[in-house]
């Protein structure tokens, strides 16, 4: 039991690179860990409250939609919500990624490239379906967005800021792609930068310690924090959070098996 | 030992079944997901599901040619279970992207959420009323993801959650009960719910 309140949320994210899971470091150093599947199966067993799985290299590729892992992660009865991001490009890819096994989509390169159809993505399944995802850094004072296709970065385009504005996608996930996978070292100040104050945040790239977690939750446009790498060192590394988080609106603490009624 | 289950999945072209179908299937029920008036005819539980907007969820109902069939089967006083925008379904209507009319089986709108742009993540089941059927999940966490709400009559109210103030996410009118949060995606909270709600439905 807890508060009577909407909670903040521990995402866990599995980022998948050539179909396998692996420890990503700032967005160009990576190193294995095992199946995805697997993993999203101890992300549930330990009661994380989201699961994102990134295919990192599907846009880069122009591969679409890693569907083959969609359905092999739907087969795993995942009883935590799932959220898949990774080249999804039309309306019909995110319909299928849902149909099969996503209760959520992540778009990425979509947003730079093709604003209309993350609108009839988002009027098809309805923006809390979609999650508009922005590698950020700060330089000279300004925000800059990371491309990660050809590493080149660009200001934040009016007409991705418009789909942020317009409620198109309901939630901005936020990432700190140079410190992603460093210690304790996410980048506060760009929850502040974000120019679009209505949206709801989910911060990620190096968030590791309780005490920022703690700070970036305390935060009111922060929804949830996403964590990577981290949660893999440890067996219920989500609980143990939630017990170093104590005052923070999440779930409490939980060591029963979370699938099983 | 009650007899085993079985559960017919409304597949009407919108939506994850899979996940349905697989915490289902975790709990021990039988399932069949069809379209097939004839196989859903055979099943103890219907569960119609849904993710997306309503009015393309009641067009793609209706082009199957299931609407009338899903109120003949909830007039019969056979369980019926709606979840997230199968709950919504429910409704008199909706003012999502215009006027839809639903399957009207609960009286009730479905409306724009005030309080705020979506609901989305874990919040609190309140249980409210006499109805036992929920109250095994009272005050535990489950999952939401909805950016509309079912308005109903309060003696059709079975369940509420909160932001600002209290909001319905539960409704029962008889054998008929709606749960806007996605049980199949709440872990243990959900699956128990699932659990009370069929063998609360069957063996009424």
């Amino acid at each position: 039991m807890g508060c009577a309140m909407l909670k903040k949320r521990l995402i866990g994210v599995i980022t998948v690179r050539r179909g396998w899971a692996v420890q990503s470091f700032g967005f160009r150093r990576w190193l294995p860990l095992g199946r995805p599947e697997v993993l999203a199966q101890n992300l549930d067993r330990w009661g994380v409250d989201e699961i994102l799985v990134q295919a990192i290299d599907r846009s880069v590729a122009n591969r679409g939609p890693d569907f083959e892992l969609l359905e092999r992660l739907g087969r795993t009865g995942l009883s935590t919500p799932l959220i898949y991001g990774g080249g999804i490009a039309t309306l019909a890819d995110a319909d299928r990624a849902v149909s099969t096994a996503a209760d959520r989509v992540c778009v990425d390169a979509l947003l730079r490239d093709n604003p209309r159809e993350v609108d009839r993505i988002s009027r098809h399944l309805g923006a809390q379906a979609v999650i508009g995802a922005l590698p950020l850094a700060r330089r000279d004072g300004t925000l800059r967005w990371l491309d990660h296709r050809n590493r080149g970065e660009t200001p934040l385009l009016a007409s991705a800021l418009g789909l942020f504005q317009a409620g198109v996608v309901s939630e901005a996930l936020l990432i700190d792609w140079r410190n992603e996978g460093a210690y304790g070292s996410f980048d506060e100040a760009l929850l502040e930068a974000f120019p679009v104050a209505e949206v709801p945040v989910i911060a990620f790239g190096g968030l590791s310690e309780p005490a920022q977690l703690r700070r970036v939750l305390g935060m009111p446009r922060v929804a949830a924090a996403a964590i990577g790498n981290f949660l893999n060192y440890t067996e219920h590394a989500v609980q143990c959070y939630r017990e170093q988080l104590v005052g923070v609106v999440l779930r409490p603490p939980s060591y029963r098996a979370m699938g099983q009624a | 030992m009650s007899p085993r289950r079985t559960v017919g999945i409304v597949d009407y072209g919108v939506g994850n079944h899979t996940s349905v179908w697989r915490a289902l299937h975790a709990l021990g029920y039988r399932c069949r997901v069809t379209q097939d008036t004839e196989v859903l005819n055979g099943t103890d539980l219907i569960l119609l599901p849904g993710v997306g907007a309503f009015p393309s969820a009641m067009q793609a109902i209706e082009s199957r040619g299931l609407a009338e069939y899903l109120r003949s089967r909830a007039r019969e006083g056979r369980p019926f279970l709606g979840i997230c925008l199968g709950m919504q379904l429910m409704a008199d209507s909706s003012s999502e992207f215009g006027h839809t009319a639903g399957l009207g089986l609960i009286p009730g709108q479905v409306v724009p959420l005030q309080q705020a742009a979506w609901h989305i993540g874990w919040n609190t089941f309140e249980s409210v009323g006499r109805d036992p059927l929920l109250r095994a999940i009272d005050g535990e966490s489950v999952y939401f993801n909805h950016s509309y709400v079912f308005e109903a009559p309060p003696e059709y109210s079975v369940g509420v959650a909160r932001l600002m103030k209290p909001f319905l996410v539960a409704v029962r009118r008889e054998n008929v009960v709606g749960l806007q949060f996605h049980p199949e995606k709440s872990q243990s909270a959900g699956r128990e719910a699932l659990r009370r709600v069929i063998n609360g439905l069957c063996d009424a």
